[in-house]
């Protein structure tokens, strides 16, 4: 027994050893951040803590940041903060007031980068987070607080256009969404554009966030015949959503997810039956997104598949952007004021692997949103900005007829 | 009217799943009065452990069940011979506070050993429905459901008719006279835990089949069981099948009728009620 306990609390340390990295040097600017590495967040979690650390060390192989003529590097301090909001608060908290780090970079997800901005804003300590798209984080005229994941309200976009012009349109469109920050601010904005677009809504639902079972909410999709279903929620969620609607038989002639999609383990998991599932990235590895420190985004998956074992998605691009931004606007303020910095970010124009970095008024930044789908186990695009990039398979056939 | 049907069979069926997961909390709690709040990350590790033998060996989720089952009895017999027999006898709290621990220690070993990533276990007719006029009955689930109750009749008859069950039963009831006829209470308790755990892992696999697997879905798997173990009653196992079937009807007209919101707020309020009404659950014996 004592021999037991004594390996389990081993363990312990050394998992809490391996997560102080990066020591910093006195003369180092040092990032902070609190992301989930463990609880129900670590899956997209880990995105922010790997791109944050490759963007780091590929800035730094540059020969860092450029400071009144000298050559600076940057460094990082993470904490995991297992998934808990109030936990993050005060490792943000301890970041500022303790570790005295000189910037901060963003948890993932909105209601995490909701409550910690009131940290930043109340330290007057600029955050550059890449991981809540939430349109309420920047309606609150907090001044330290920019986000570089395009606003929540306009996740579904370009998905609406296009479903405008599919052929045959869809008649009736059902809107699922989870009751978290993120999720309702998505349906906040989707219902607008669906009455823009004259689209009848005949489902206006909103579910339990971590809810496990769908069966009920499918079963009324197809009673009232929704022909095309707008799901806003998580990972987990729409991964029972759609094995459930597989065992229950319903099949509209479209369903589109805010998440999933373009995640690697998603699409793994479901296999085949990701087929036809539609969502939206911001960003895709396109060598069209130049670069200063990583060349371009295709060379920037490639190196991060290579570095990490899995395809980076939106999330990681987003993170390594945010990493990318302080770097920049470090250089052009001359210095690590937190107010200067500030005013530099929010002037900040410059291309990066994300795409153009440059912030809104209110701090956030816009990008067009690329639908995308599975189509045979691949993620294609299949409309954007432009109008069609590659034929949506539409509509989807019944599950019986795959 | 189809609409409503439909939802009934979906709760019927969900309330099989969730059956199968309480039975094993169910049995150690009523037999050895541990709350097992680690229950949850066992019936995690069954599904990981039966991912596994779907992945990598081929095996049939379905037909890996045995397997995942004798298993994941040893992992409970082990962990009730080495760790919690030296608590069992102990205040109520010191066995809470120790499953809670060891949950929390099965978790985040999950998570370094499996990562966090999402799985399923996907065999090919894991989707497939049979349409039954306007009703659909998906397949995963109906066959879940009947391994629940298969188990459910097997441990009631296990408990009732063979020696094994009624040194169980003794046990719990008597300590003393137990002993006197010559039980070894400390192999008896750890083969109990070691059903409930056994249970655990058929239940992990059959969740993994309907549903999805990440180290993280222990906590709120332990708080449904709570929650049916007491809406049944803890005195036969046939009080948790009656438990998981109106919780998951309750769950599922409460989200077609009040919204999709409100399927825990009125699973725990049946919970609250029943605590009220009838302490001992909706089975159990009145005192």
């Amino acid at each position: 027994m004592p021999s037991k306990a004594i390996s389990f609390s081993g363990l312990l340390a050394g998992v809490a050893l391996a997560l102080a990295i990066t020591p910093a040097s006195a003369k180092d600017i040092v990032l902070g951040a609190s992301v989930q590495l463990t609880g129900s967040s670590a899956n997209t979690g880990r995105y922010y803590k790997d791109a944050y650390e490759f963007a780091v060390e590929k800035i730094n192989e540059a020969g860092g940041v450029k400071v009144g003529g000298e050559q600076v590097k940057l460094a990082l301090k993470i904490y995991d903060n297992q998934s808990d909001v109030n936990l993050s608060v005060r490792q943000y908290t301890q970041l500022v007031s303790q570790d005295k780090v000189d910037f901060l970079l963003g948890p993932f997800a909105s209601n995490f980068a909701l409550a910690d901005s009131a940290i930043s804003e109340k330290y007057q300590i600029p955050m550059i987070q890449g991981g809540g798209a939430s349109d309420q984080i920047f309606s609150r005229n907090f001044k330290y607080i920019f986000g570089t994941l395009a606003p929540a309200s306009n996740y579904f976009g370009s998905t609406v256009e296009m479903l405008k012009g599919l052929d045959p349109a869809p008649q009736s469109v059902a809107l699922l969404y989870a009751d978290d920050a993120f999720d309702v601010s998505v349906a906040d904005g989707t219902r607008k554009l669906l009455d823009d677009a004259g689209l009848k809504t005949v489902m206006d639902e909103k579910y339990s966030s971590n809810a496990s079972d769908f069966n009920s909410l499918l079963s009324q999709i197809k009673s009232n015949g929704a022909e095309a279903v707008l799901v806003a929620g998580h990972e987990t969620e729409i991964l029972n959503f759609v094995r459930q609607a597989k065992s229950l038989a319903v099949a509209p002639k479209m369903y589109s997810f805010t998440v999933g999609v373009p995640s690697e383990d998603f699409r793994k998991a479901l296999g085949a039956d990701a087929d036809y599932a539609y969502g939206m990235t911001a960003w895709l590895p396109s060598a069209d997104n130049k670069d200063k420190w990583f060349g371009d985004a295709a060379q920037f998956a490639d190196a991060y598949k290579k570095k990490f074992g899995y395809d980076p998605d939106y999330h990681a691009a987003s993170g390594a952007a945010d990493v990318e931004a302080f770097a920049q606007a470090i250089e052009d303020a001359g210095g690590t004021d937190p107010a200067k910095v500030r005013d530099a970010i929010a002037k900040l124009s410059f291309d990066s692997l994300y795409g153009k970095i440059a912030f809104a008024e209110n701090g956030q930044i816009d990008l067009p949103q690329t639908v995308i789908q599975v189509q045979d186990g691949k993620v294609v695009d299949v409309y954007g900005a432009n109008g069609v990039i590659n034929k949506p398979k539409y509509p989807m056939p019944a599950w019986n007829a795959r | 009217m189809d609409l409503l049907a439909q939802i009934l069979i979906n709760g019927i069926l969900l309330g099989g799943l969730y059956a199968i997961m309480a039975l094993g909390l169910a049995l150690v709690w009523g037999v050895l009065n541990i709350v097992n709040l680690s229950h949850g990350a066992f019936i995690m590790l069954g599904a990981y452990l039966s991912w596994y033998l779907y992945s990598w060996a081929g095996i049939d989720p379905f037909l890996g069940l045995p397997i995942t089952a004798v298993l994941m009895f040893c992992l409970g017999y082990a962990v009730q011979r080495g760790l919690l027999n030296f608590v069992v006898r102990g205040p109520m709290f010191n066995t809470l506070l120790i499953t809670f621990g060891l949950e929390v220690v099965l978790t985040y070993l999950a998570q370094l050993a499996f990562s966090a990533d999402f799985r399923t276990i996907n065999p090919s007719y894991a989707g497939n429905s049979i349409p039954f006029g306007p009703i659909v009955i998906p397949q995963a689930r109906l066959m879940a459901f009947g391994i629940a109750i298969l188990l459910t009749v097997a441990m009631w008859i296990f408990l009732l008719r063979t020696r094994l069950g009624r040194a169980i039963r003794a046990t719990a009831q008597n300590l003393v006279a137990a002993r006197l006829y010559g039980v070894d209470p400390r192999h008896l308790y750890a083969v109990t835990f070691g059903i409930g755990i056994g249970l655990a892992g058929v239940a992990g696999g059959l969740y993994g089949t309907v549903s999805q697997i990440n180290p993280y879905i222990g906590a709120t798997l332990t708080a449904k069981c709570f929650a049916i173990a007491i809406i049944g009653g803890l005195d036969s196992p046939l009080g948790v099948i009656v438990g998981g079937i109106v919780l998951g009807l309750i769950e599922s007209l409460a989200i077609l009728y009040v919204g999709a919101t409100f399927g825990d707020v009125a699973s725990f309020g049946v919970l609250v009620l029943v605590l009220i009404l009838r302490p001992s659950g909706l089975l159990g014996k009145t005192t």
